[in-house]
């Protein structure tokens, strides 16, 4: 198994009677009001201090995530702390993959700056990215960015086709898009990894997604937010993996990644302890506070999916204030001591078929000094017991830089190019 | 909010061949007399006994916004803009053999009346405009968050001056079949989806620098306590509309057809006997 430590940027001083005061942890809250520059400042170098404490503490990979106007995830361009960790990384040596989950493609409106500024990650890096391409959520791309979501989908398919494009053609060329148009693409740098770095894409469990990435061979990453992950990420593991059949390829594990949240002390006990307070803020304030309208837009998701949605009796929102011993006992966190902690994963990681998992461990308000502990214990308790785990496959990982032991992309990533204009 | 059939007057369905062979736009056609053509606002088509009562003495023809049509849904993937959507209109009004007739337009569809009246002047003969979209002021500012952006329960609250009356009753009261239901929601939610193509983040397309072109005689009506779009923006379209009148209407929100049908048509009978 490959396993990276995801972080966000989160502010970790909210008030502590913030979830009753407002309605949700994005898009209106009165910043000027709610935020202390000083520890505004600080959340940012607590978070880039605990990205290099995880990549020197072996983790294979660290990653980063977009949002904007997120309490949760201060995030609005990836790129920016992912290149001070590339080259941080870089200047001590260490061989840790850099995954930005990504530059969201539904919502950006300058997809040529993305293909620019990925592959100068790539060269401050060394060759060590890993391309993420999500959608955006609702909230983002089409709120706060203005997108129609009507247009979301199309948008992002434009957009990728753009960037392969200008990553891989060795010419300059023109391109007439629905959504941007430019007389001459020729990007300084290429990235570094030829043909390209490795691409994965983004579902919250929708199959348009898990078809995509299929189709094209690229990396699958699932992010499911709430409740029980095996009653709410296993049957999108089931779709993805029943295609791929279906489509007579490969099941190499290491085609998708599963992302969780993550706690680990000495003890169970000594968990809830130490991290209760801090998990519970999360998702009080943070990633659990966000209404279903901002997640879900008319036009974003087509009738079909709509209908889905609406007679599944999927509960997306929480219902009542989550508790810490809720949310580990509903599996949304997995929490407790290194033992019980690596039994869980394990059990995932099998039972999901993923051969990539993603650890959130600054959760909430969790302090630096915290994150750190936590960083240790799982990279010494956890990670060792993970890393055999479909070790069978450690040859064919063509979704992992090869610098960094990988395989080259399958010539359908970059195959793509031929549905250009 | 599905179309349904008045028990008097019932729906023709016919299908018109636009946009190169790209489109076939549905039109619903209803009554008997002279044309109106109307088009619907965001939520899709509905017919209501503002337009059952028109359609007493005129042929009222309903285009459904392309996507809005059940069965063709992915049909909004053909218009990339407000320009494109003028023209399929126009040519969908030219195909039907509809020039020199009335058009009716409400909210969404009020925008589009406009839209169509300034870059084809002579296409209809009469405009009304029911609280129009279209124009957006920065010292008038409003947004669409309660449509697009916010519980569901907030809607009725914005489109209605009295959103537990009779009329708000009407028009959201879910069918009593649960899967129907979930039809009727999706039908709306997509509508909605659809239209805000082009209304979404700020439902204004440049129609102030068209506006002057508008020469058809132009009614617009108001609801005097819309919360969606505020009555100020009535004034606004009579002000930049040289032939037009204005008359807002007491005790109504964003929906005069609806929450004041009477007025409403009394006002729209008045201008279309002048």
């Amino acid at each position: 198994m490959k396993v990276e430590y995801l972080q966000q940027f989160t502010y970790r001083d909210l008030p502590d009677d913030f979830s009753t005061r407002f309605v949700e942890s994005v898009v209106t809250n009165p910043y000027a009001e709610l935020v202390d520059p000083e520890r505004m400042r600080a959340a940012f170098r607590d978070g880039l201090d605990e990205l290099m404490h995880a990549a020197r503490a072996g983790f294979d990979a660290v990653a980063v995530t977009e949002h904007g106007a997120a309490n949760y995830d201060m995030s609005p361009n990836p790129d920016l702390t992912a290149a001070a960790v590339a080259y941080a990384t870089e200047a001590e040596g260490i061989d840790v993959a850099i995954h930005v989950i990504g530059r969201t493609l539904g919502k950006t409106r300058e997809p040529l700056r993305v293909a620019e500024e990925y592959a100068v990650l790539d060269n401050i890096s060394g060759g060590r990215l890993q391309a993420g391409f999500p959608v955006g959520l609702a909230y983002d791309a089409n709120y706060n960015y203005g997108v129609a979501p009507v247009e979301t989908r199309a948008r992002y398919a434009e957009n990728l086709e753009l960037i392969l494009r200008a990553w891989t053609a060795r010419e300059p060329f023109p391109w007439n898009g629905r959504y941007s148009q430019y007389p001459g693409v020729n990007i300084w740098p290429r990235p570094y990894q030829t043909p390209h770095p490795p691409i994965s894409v983004t579902s919250i469990g929708t199959p348009t997604t898990a078809d995509f990435a299929l189709e094209r061979d690229l990396g699958f990453n699932l992010v499911a937010f709430s409740g029980d992950p095996v009653a709410t990420a296993k049957p999108a593991y089931d779709y993805f993996w029943n295609k791929a059949a279906e489509l007579g390829l490969d099941d190499n594990p290491y085609r998708a990644t599963y992302a969780q949240f993550v706690v680990v002390a000495d003890t169970d006990a000594e968990a809830e302890r130490l991290y209760a307070r801090h998990v519970e803020y999360s998702f009080a304030n943070g990633i659990g506070h966000i209404p279903l309208y901002r997640l879900a837009m008319p036009g974003g998701i087509p009738p079909a999916g709509l209908k889905h949605l609406m007679t599944s009796g999927a509960a997306l929102g929480p219902t009542g204030p989550p508790t810490y011993r809720g949310l580990v006992e509903s599996g949304a966190v997995v929490a407790g001591s290194p033992e019980t902690v690596r039994e869980r994963l394990a059990h995932l990681a099998r039972l999901f078929r993923v051969g990539n998992l993603s650890v959130f461990l600054q959760l909430g308000s969790t302090p630096r000094d915290l994150t750190l502990a936590s960083i240790d214990r799982f990279a010494s308790g956890v990670l060792p017991h993970l890393r055999p785990i479909f070790a069978e496959y450690d040859d064919e990982n063509r979704w992992w830089p090869v610098r960094l032991g990988g395989k080259p992309p399958s010539p359908r990533q970059a195959g793509t190019l031929e549905g250009a204009n | 909010m599905a179309a349904t059939n008045s028990p008097s007057l019932t729906a023709e369905t016919r299908t018109v061949s636009v946009w190169n062979g790209r489109i076939s736009l549905r039109v619903q056609v209803k009554g008997s007399g002279d044309p109106i053509v109307y088009l619907h606002p965001g939520g899709g088509l509905t017919w209501d006994p503002f337009l059952d009562g028109l359609a007493a003495d005129h042929t009222i023809y309903a285009p459904e916004l392309p996507g809005t049509s059940d069965g063709d849904t992915d049909a909004i993937h053909h218009i990339d803009d407000l320009f494109d959507l003028v023209l399929v209109y126009e040519e969908a009004v030219r195909a039907l053999g509809l020039e020199g007739a009335i058009v009716v337009g409400q909210s969404f569809g009020g925008m589009l009346a406009a839209e169509l009246a300034a870059c084809f002047p002579a296409l209809f003969s009469r405009v009304v405009l029911l609280d129009p979209a279209g124009l957006w002021l920065p010292e008038h500012h409003y947004s669409l968050d309660a449509v697009m952006a916010g519980p569901p329960e907030g809607i009725p609250g914005v489109l209605f001056h009295d959103p537990t009356g009779p009329a708000a009753a009407a028009l959201f009261a879910p069918p009593a079949d649960p899967m129907a239901a979930v039809d009727g929601a999706v039908r709306l939610v997509w509508a909605i989806g659809c239209c805000a193509k082009f209304l979404w983040p700020i439902p204004e397309r440049g129609l102030h620098k068209r506006l002057h072109r508008v020469s058809a005689p132009t009614l617009v009506v108001w609801g005097e306590n819309d919360r969606l779009i505020p009555v100020v923006y009535a004034h606004e379209f009579g002000r930049r509309i040289a032939a037009s009148r204005v008359v807002t209407v007491p005790n109504c929100g964003h929906v005069p057809q609806v929450e004041q049908c009477d007025i409403t048509t009394t006002a729209v009978r008045d201008f279309l006997a002048l």
